[in-house]
């Protein structure tokens, strides 16, 4: 029996089209998954008809056998109070901050039209979902959960009046691989009671594991659709190859170890704390006696999930953020405090974070944003030798020079990434802090950008420190690793050693979601 | 509902007409016209009438938009300046300094400031300058708060941290990288700040302490204007409709651009 069925679909903006022609249809039970890079025009397929956004549309588009497109707008809300969920990329901007988990349920609950849940009606469908502690979880706020639980939540939420489809855009993509994996079988689970799944994504290969059908989206149009098996198997398309050689998997190569030295950076028995917030006493522990070594052109993988404090540890020993204890040396030599990094100290290493666009100061062209640190660190450098330097860092990551005057809001995610590795690299460092420089990306630029730095790491002998979540990239960049979980480092090794035997049950558990 | 351009160009029109239709007009502000007293308006050199001691109504008016106009813009200024310098230090330096800082701005706010600037004028003698400077040290207390606020969300955030990465000393990264991305919300502040300056002033004008004869204010054309409004209520409404108008006109487009900054 078909669910939804989408057929001729277009949507425009301004007379421009933006998707056209886009055409599937999902039975009881079953998962099609839309597939392709940022603004291939996957959201707007599956929002659009909705009335979710505010755009003309034009095709057919049928739930339950209703024809949504030019319904009048209480009959959409209709449709979708009642036959419709929606879950969406961000977990803590969909819960409303303010109520309790339970009251945003109940809510959920009445607007379905099924009168006053009772407790017992909100612990079965939080059961449902797959949360733990549910009675407490009832009476908690939203800040108070992770993101992982708070998309359960959030599902919950959306499943709460027995929807016939659910629209999931980008489910996993704000999760880490633990989590993601955990979350696709969750949505894999709630199809078995005969609820029909329209999963949107970027990241081809896992939602292959899920999905029955495949349709592969590339700049508004379908390039390719069928069964999933078939369309991982043999994509018979260049774009949709792409996308799935972009993501990376264990079985490749890795990097080989590079020879054994004097390392370049120690940090021994590193802790981190801060103050519990909203509390006047009591800190939280972030990292608790780290030791770590980097050697010179080698790649170290800091691994963990959310929250395990690998972020704060890599800072830490960047002298970019706080520390209460704790050792860092370069060659040997201890690095001064944060606010007393000289010159010299500050042109070894360079950091390149998560979010390209927050990490470039909007007010600034790209030309001055890659010129800064020159500016600072080599201040005897004239500004025509300056400008040479910048333009040879932006031909290293591949920029345009005609982007050099622009301003950071008008380029793309992987383009601002490049503007920000270009700045880190502009001053020649020794050594190269990227942030999860790759999670904000979709599969197919982080591939490109990771690409990126492996030439940068093999021409220029840089060592990498590499903070993710992402086993499978990290093994890419490093050959060895060390996982981190609840502050502290509890595996270390080389990566492949790791990987093929996992000691700690958090190792084990990402190398199993990475496969 | 207002049209999208109207606030600007209406406000636009008042400036320019208090900076340059005064000595295009047959009588200056503080000239007295002995046949004119009182005169009702249209009357033949006095477009809008004039007053008890036949000063031109239209000039006086005018005159007193401007002065209205420069004070609060002079006094809005001094608050940005120390509001930003105290909010940014604060937010900045964060910990007990931001502590003590933010405490004393608390203190400040609990004080009754039209009384601090009664006192000021009591103890240092009435005059412009001091009207600017007492109103100005009064005002910057919301301004500090809110710069503050930005200050502490936008020293986080990568790009400031990737200043400090790149060798850039403090004093730089913030008013390089920071006040540049916190002067969108600060000039909308401002925008806010105008309009209950404009306020305070016309308040002491009206009291007696604010401006002094013959030049005058719009705060003290009202209060002359309702000593006699049952004679001639023209003296009243017309500074004292150009008063509501330009404080319409300035809140209207503060908070269009603080909700355009929020979105």
């Amino acid at each position: 029996m078909t669910i939804y069925a989408v057929e001729g679909l277009c949507v425009s903006a301004g007379g421009q089209p933006l998707v056209s022609d886009i055409g599937f249809t999902i039975g009881r039970g079953e998962c099609v998954a839309l597939v392709g890079a940022s603004g291939s025009g996957k959201s707007l397929t599956c929002l659009a008809p909705f009335g979710l956004l505010p755009l003309p549309v034009a095709g057919s588009a049928r739930l339950r056998g209703r024809e949504l497109i030019g319904m009048s707008p209480p009959s959409l809300r209709h449709a979708r109070g009642h036959d419709a969920g929606f879950i969406f990329q961000q977990p803590l901007t969909a819960l409303t901050p303010h109520l309790k988990v339970g009251r945003q349920l109940a809510e959920a609950w009445r607007q379905a039209g099924k009168g006053r849940p009772r407790r017992t009606d909100l612990v079965a469908l939080l059961d449902r979902v797959g949360l733990d502690h549910v009675d407490e979880r009832l009476d908690q706020y939203p800040h108070r959960l992770s993101g992982g639980q708070r998309q359960r939540v959030a599902i919950a939420a959306a499943i709460a009046h027995d929807p016939a489809l659910l629209v999931a855009d980008e489910p996993t993509s704000a999760l880490d691989a633990t989590l993601r994996a955990a979350m696709l079988d969750l949505l894999g689970r709630l199809r078995e009671g005969g609820l029909a799944l329209l999963l949107v994504s970027h990241d081809l290969p896992s939602v292959a594991r899920q999905a029955d059908r495949i349709v592969v989206l590339e700049a508004g149009r379908v390039i390719e659709s069928g069964a999933a098996s078939t369309v991982l198997r043999t994509p018979r398309n260049a774009y949709t190859r792409a996308l799935i050689e972009a993501a990376p998997h264990l079985s490749e190569p890795p990097p080989l170890l590079p020879p054994v030295g004097p390392p370049l950076l120690t940090a021994e028995g590193v802790c981190v704390s801060f103050p519990r917030p909203g509390r006047r006493r009591g800190r939280v522990q972030a990292v608790a006696d780290a030791t770590l070594a980097v050697h010179a052109g080698e790649g170290l993988a800091i691994v963990g999930g959310s929250g395990s404090g690998k972020s704060t540890l890599a800072r830490a020993i960047a002298r970019l953020g706080p520390i209460d204890a704790g050792q860092v040396a370069w060659a040997g030599r201890t690095l001064p405090a944060r606010g007393r990094m000289g010159r010299g100290d500050r042109h070894l290493m360079q950091p390149v974070f998560q979010d390209p666009l927050a990490s470039l100061d909007p007010m600034w062209r790209v030309r001055d944003i890659v010129a800064e640190p020159l500016r600072h660190l080599r201040p005897g450098l004239s500004p025509i030798a300056r400008a040479e330097a910048v333009a040879a860092a932006l031909g290293d990551v591949e920029m345009d020079s005609a982007l050099a005057d622009r301003y950071p809001a008008t380029l793309s995610g992987g383009q601002a990434q490049r503007v920000a590795i270009a700045r880190a690299i502009v001053t020649q460092p020794k050594l190269l802090l990227l942030d999860e420089a790759t999670s904000g990306l979709d599969v197919l630029v982080a591939s490109r950008i990771v690409s990126l730095i492996a030439r940068l790491q093999h021409e220029r002998g840089l060592a990498i420190l590499f903070v993710t979540h992402d086993l499978a990239l990290a093994r890419r960049l490093c050959a060895r690793i060390a996982v981190m979980a609840a502050g502290r480092i509890v595996e270390t090794g080389a990566m492949e050693s790791v990987i093929a035997r996992p000691a700690h049950p958090v190792t084990r558990a990402l190398v199993v979601a990475s496969q | 509902m207002i049209r999208p351009r109207a606030p600007g160009l209406i406000l636009s029109a008042i400036v320019l007409a208090a900076l340059l239709l005064p000595p295009l007009l047959p009588w200056r502000y503080d000239v007295i016209d002995w046949g004119g007293v009182r005169a009702p308006p249209l009357s033949p050199g006095h477009l809008l009438g004039a007053d008890g001691v036949g000063r031109d109504l239209l000039a006086r008016t005018l005159v007193g938009a401007r002065v209205t106009l420069a004070v609060a813009a002079a006094a809005a200024l001094v608050s940005l300046v120390i509001g930003v310098a105290w909010g940014a230090t604060a937010g900045w330096i964060g910990g007990r300094v931001d502590e003590a800082m933010m405490r004393v701005v608390d203190a400040l706010y609990a004080l009754p400031f039209m009384f601090v600037v009664i006192l000021l004028m009591v103890v240092f003698g009435r005059s412009i300058l001091l009207v600017f400077l007492g109103i100005g040290a009064v005002e910057w207390l919301t301004m500090a708060r809110v710069v503050r606020g930005q200050v502490m969300a936008l020293r986080e955030q990568p790009f400031v941290i990737a200043a400090e990465a790149a060798g850039a000393p403090p004093r730089r990264i913030v008013t390089m990288h920071v006040l540049p991305n916190i002067a969108g919300v600060a000039l909308a502040y401002l925008l806010l700040t105008v309009p209950q300056v404009v306020m305070i002033e016309s308040f002491l004008s009206f009291l007696g302490l604010g401006v002094q004869e013959p030049l005058t204010s719009l705060g003290i054309l009202v209060k002359e204007g309702a000593d006699d409004m049952d004679i001639s209520p023209h003296a009243l409404l017309l500074p004292g409709g150009l008063l509501v108008a330009i404080l319409i006109c300035l809140t209207v487009l503060g908070e269009r651009l603080r909700d355009r900054l929020a979105a």
